[in-house]
């Protein structure tokens, strides 16, 4: 909250939940991002395919600075991450800044990684009653209402140990959605699932879009992204090679690169 | 899961459970039978030879001085671990640190107190009040500076007497304290180590600050690595305080037994009083090693993998 005080929201960014302009990212001299530009509305789910080293991981773990970027700018709500601009210079935030920040973006990872040492409810919890500090019981409360939203109602006082990798991971959602962030990141959420345990979590995440929450979605899932997304953007090399409606792309792709692609996967 | 329901498959009648001749093992009955004649040597041996003098042991093993060496160990023992797993705890988090003028710091101290030997550093502290008559805290290079400045300042803000502070115990202790704290640095960054670094992006994720995720997320995941070998440590640390006899602590266990042994010239019975007392000790710490390892390890493993874990040990559970 701190660093969203001393800067006011960028005239560029107005309006948008988050803007990327020549977004660029080096990993010593490997180029992982090579100029991408890209902007997400309130509201709008999109996703973003292509295939493996395309840099579309990369591009969602900038938008929450666990990735520095090396050149461009790159806004969430208005405000730069990672750095507050005064006149022509950038300063870096402080780590303190830094995790004010990504309160408000929520983040789902391919491996769950769920805190194994805290039962369900625990994991729900741990943000909001040690980062806001907000009182145990009204945690408590809309921990388990959460749990309930993503099915998980019964499994409230469970070790991850003892779930499967769908119910992990929607405990996982359902511990970004406890900090009431305005934007949710998914990063091949269902990668890393049994086939039949994709449908589930796929579900809670549809439930999300309707209930009109903002989400980038890294994904291998084309029908979601043709009947959940408002958008999808094809990555590959680097930079943004083709974006449009997810039912246009899909059905009617343009670049020669998006078809060959698309022709392995549907 | 295993459990088999016979209205369940139709088909399918329930074969009988198969009995079969298990495998001898005539090498396990010679072993055996070795181990037993052995075994009814050795306490033959302890109960007919008269050196052991056992009336004599049982005498003097629990006189009143002896018992307060036992408290003297257990004491520097505790602190000793206490003050270590805190210096650990410490270097270890500044060893991993991203600042490479704390990292080489964290590296001095390890390398230091690894290197030099317990018993000397035991020694070294119990001399210290030679290079040092007063400790003095206070702002630094005060006199150096009034000397150059030819100022009357004086910056210390209380001192004590060396000798008073560096008693045989205080001397013993921070000794040993010190070493186990190189150690325990070592422990306690393999622990860290060892966690998923997958852990600390989701925490930060979260937007928790990297002391919150140290604290609350790295630390007690890497409590089931650091245990283990904290227990080894611990153990390592009550024989070890027999070492601050030279400092000399006149008070702590295995002088008091070894003194009874020289002033009755039944200096082997004591030796055994000597084992005998460490042995239990040592059982106490194992028992509570075990608790504290299941503590760490909750939500380690699911049930199921639990069940097959104990099905594998077969009788022993």
């Amino acid at each position: 909250m701190a660093a969203q005080g001393t800067t006011q929201p960028a005239q560029e960014a107005a309006g948008l939940v988050v803007k990327a302009e020549n977004l660029h990212k080096q990993f010593g001299r490997l180029a992982v991002l090579r100029g991408i530009d890209l902007e997400v509305k309130p509201g709008e789910v999109m996703c973003v395919i292509g295939p493996s080293g395309s840099g579309k991981s990369t591009f969602l773990r900038c938008i929450n600075h666990l990735e520095k970027i090396n050149g461009g700018r790159l806004w969430v709500n208005g405000h730069l991450v990672g750095y507050r601009q005064k006149g022509d210079r950038l300063y870096e935030l402080r780590d303190r800044e830094v995790a004010a920040q990504r309160r408000e973006i929520g983040m789902v990872f391919q491996q769950f990684n769920l805190f194994p040492h805290m039962t369900a409810l625990g994991n729900v919890m741990e943000a909001p009653c040690r980062v806001r500090r907000e009182g145990k019981q009204v945690v408590r409360e809309r921990a388990v209402k959460l749990l309930d939203r993503v099915g998980l109602a019964d499994k409230v006082d469970t070790y991850p140990a003892q779930l499967s990798g769908g119910q992990q991971q929607r405990v996982a959602i359902a511990r970004a959605l406890a900090m009431q962030p305005t934007l949710m990141l998914f990063d091949e959420p269902t990668s890393a699932l049994d086939p039949e345990l994709v449908g589930e979590v796929l579900d809670v995440m549809r439930q999300l879009a309707v209930d009109g929450m903002t989400m980038v979605v890294v994904t291998h899932e084309m029908g979601f992204a043709r009947e959940v997304g408002d958008s999808l953007v094809f990555m590959d090399g680097g930079v943004v090679v083709e974006q449009g409606h997810p039912r246009e792309v899909l059905s009617n792709p343009q670049h020669p690169r998006t078809q060959d692609f698309l022709s392995k996967v549907l | 899961m295993t459990q088999l329901d016979e209205n369940e498959a139709p088909g399918q009648a329930q074969p009988e459970t198969i009995k079969a001749v298990p495998v001898r093992h005539p090498g396990r009955w010679v072993a055996v039978f070795v181990l037993a004649v052995l075994t009814a040597m050795f306490v033959h041996m302890l109960v007919t030879n008269k050196a052991f003098q056992w009336s004599f042991i049982i005498d003097n093993a629990f006189r009143p001085p002896v018992i307060e060496g036992v408290r003297t160990t257990v004491a520097l023992t505790v602190f000793a671990m206490i003050i270590g797993i805190a210096l650990g705890i410490v270097f270890a988090v500044m060893r991993l640190s991203p600042n490479p003028i704390l990292a080489a710091a964290a590296w001095l101290y390890t390398w230091f107190f690894r290197a030099v030997p317990r018993l000397v550093l035991a020694i070294l502290f119990g001399n210290m009040a030679i290079l040092y008559q007063k400790i003095r805290f206070g702002f630094p290079f005060d006199t150096w500076l009034a000397d150059r400045l030819g100022l009357d300042i004086n910056g210390t803000i209380f001192s004590i007497d060396a000798r008073t502070f560096l008693s045989g115990f205080m001397a013993g202790l921070l000794a040993l304290a010190l070493s186990e704290g190189a150690y325990m640095a070592e422990i306690v960054r393999a622990g860290i180590l060892s966690v998923n670094p997958g852990q600390n992006e989701a925490a930060q994720a979260l937007g928790m600050s990297r002391l919150l995720t140290m604290r609350r997320i790295v630390l007690p995941q890497a409590m089931r690595v650091i245990v283990p070998p904290t227990g080894n440590e611990t153990i390592a640390m009550l024989k070890d305080t027999s070492l601050v006899a030279f400092v000399p602590v006149t008070n702590e266990l295995f002088f008091r037994l070894e003194a009874i042994g020289s002033r009755t010239f039944q200096i082997f019975p004591m030796l055994v009083a000597a084992c005998i007392w460490y042995l239990m000790l040592t059982s106490v710490l194992l028992v509570g090693q075990y608790f504290i390892e299941r503590y760490f390890a909750r939500g380690a493993a699911s049930e199921r993998a639990g069940m097959r874990l104990r099905a594998l040990g077969g009788s022993g559970g």
